[in-house]
């Protein structure tokens, strides 16, 4: 139990996703103008993460390895990343028309999202049980969203400053990352 | 735009990293040395020329409605076949890159490039974009990673990939003492890439108000 | 006899993934939802099925 827990604590704060491991900056860097679409974004990448995770880690155990088809795992991850962003997209969109408003936009920006593949790597490199797998799908994607939230409460803010006309729009966006990376690093020996 | 001009502007004007901000993840990541840049440079170069030119091959054949997906199917496929060259004769440079590997299929600039120009365009015109655009991304890497390993550690140290013991390039220029190490991790590397990217743009806003100016001249 | 497995599987995930691409596009988005966009800043990114390129007719 308490492994799992120095696991969770590491996936969402010490290897923060965005900010040590450097994935997922493309919808970093363009979905964190406002506060809304950063928490539906947020939402949206960690239902898409676990269900993936869990997805591929079946397949993987389950199909590819008892027929020794291990090379196949990039492509089969993909595609399966790819399929799934699809049904549930067609699912919210015939189920909620609320939800959809909400988080249904993001969904598509997440299938070529690192982190996503990235989870479903290093779930088998790592050689994960079926806990640890689970809390580390969990956990990353809540770092992710946690650091999008911070990340576009203060852009909101740096929109009324005045920058330097070459920093303008996402030089300095990545200027307010160092200094968060810089912030984040202090958890390094918490676990 | 004819080939040449195209060519030219992937490597400064639309640097896929600086200026249209495509494939930010594995720039940060793995700019920490040179040598890893260099061989990610040139991973990335290899399958977009091989990418865009089997899309601009298949362009007539696939159906205009499914066109995406297919596009993502031969990137997956081409980046696993580079995968598994890389494990086989580079293993040192697959221990360094890591994850980022495999990463090059979610690499906006491929499939970006694929959609914008590939299916569109001819054989020989879709692999030249490919070098150009590859060679920028090269470029932007390399510059970063040259200005991060050298304040980081204080000199540049580059090792054949094919065989570890050879090392073609050992440069020590900044002491010790001087060394700032922590643009070795995430914070110099987000200080790196922001302030390169920021003088791209003062660059190219610079080269459209001369542009401007010669155009207003002119009527 | 193992590299047909193989190419078969992923036949199958291919027809699988393409299957369901085409029927997401088909299925329309609930009233209202329309003009989403505005907030998103991803457009460069091809594989999202937000972007216009999806709807586009090729060479125009």
């Amino acid at each position: 139990m308490g492994e799992l827990m120095a696991l969770l604590v590491t996936s969402v704060l010490v290897n923060n996703v965005i900010l040590t491991q450097f994935l997922g900056m493309c919808p970093f860097m363009g979905v964190s103008k406002k506060k809304s679409s950063a928490i539906g974004m947020g939402v949206a990448v960690v239902f898409v993460i676990v269900v993936a995770a869990l997805v591929t880690y079946a397949l993987y155990y389950l199909v590819l390895v008892p027929l020794h088809l291990e090379f196949m795992d990039l492509i089969t991850f993909i595609l399966v990343i790819a399929s799934l962003v699809q049904l549930t997209e067609m699912f919210i969109k015939k189920t909620s028309p609320a939800l959809y408003k909400s988080l249904g936009v993001y969904l598509p920006l997440i299938t070529t999202n690192c982190v996503v593949l990235n989870v479903c790597l290093v779930n088998i490199s790592n050689s994960y049980n079926f806990a640890q797998m689970l809390v580390y799908s969990i956990g990353t994607p809540l770092g992710f969203a946690l650091v999008l939230f911070i990340f576009s409460t203060i852009r909101e803010r740096l929109e009324q400053s005045e920058v330097p006309n070459a920093f303008v729009g996402n030089p300095i966006a990545l200027i307010v990352a160092a200094i968060m990376a810089m912030a984040f690093s202090c958890f390094t020996g918490i676990v | 735009m004819n080939r040449f001009e195209n060519f030219k502007a992937g490597l400064i004007k639309d640097n896929p990293v600086f200026s249209l901000f495509l494939g930010i993840c594995s720039t940060l990541a793995i700019t920490t040395t040179v040598n890893n840049a260099i061989g990610m440079g040139v991973s990335v170069i290899i399958v977009l020329i091989m990418s865009n030119v089997i899309i601009s091959c298949v362009r007539k054949i696939t159906p205009d409605e499914i066109r995406i997906p297919v596009y993502i199917v031969i990137i997956a496929t081409l980046v696993k076949i580079i995968q598994m060259l890389i494990q086989a004769y580079a293993p040192s440079l697959n221990t360094s890159l890591g994850v980022f590997i495999p990463l090059i299929v979610v690499n906006c600039i491929i499939l970006g490039r694929a959609e914008a120009f590939a299916s569109k365009n001819g054989i020989l015109d879709s692999a030249l974009d490919g070098l150009g655009m590859g060679l920028g991304y090269t470029l932007a890497v390399l510059a970063m990673s040259f200005i991060r390993e050298l304040i980081s550690t204080g000199g540049i140290k580059v090792v054949n990939p094919f065989n570890e013991a050879q090392v073609w390039l050992n440069l020590h220029i900044i002491p010790e003492n001087f060394t700032i190490s922590i643009f070795g991790s995430s914070v110099g590397a987000f200080i790196t890439f922001a302030v390169l990217a920021a003088a791209v743009g003062a660059y190219k806003q610079h080269v459209t108000a001369k542009e401007e100016a010669a155009a207003k001249e002119e009527k | 006899m193992r590299y047909l497995l193989a190419i078969l599987f992923f036949g199958a995930l291919v027809a699988i993934y393409i299957v369901l691409y085409l029927m997401n596009k088909k299925t329309p988005k609930p009233e209202g939802c329309e003009d989403l966009k505005a907030d998103c800043d991803g457009c460069k990114d091809f594989a999202c099925t937000n972007n216009p390129a999806h709807n586009q007719v090729k060479g125009e």
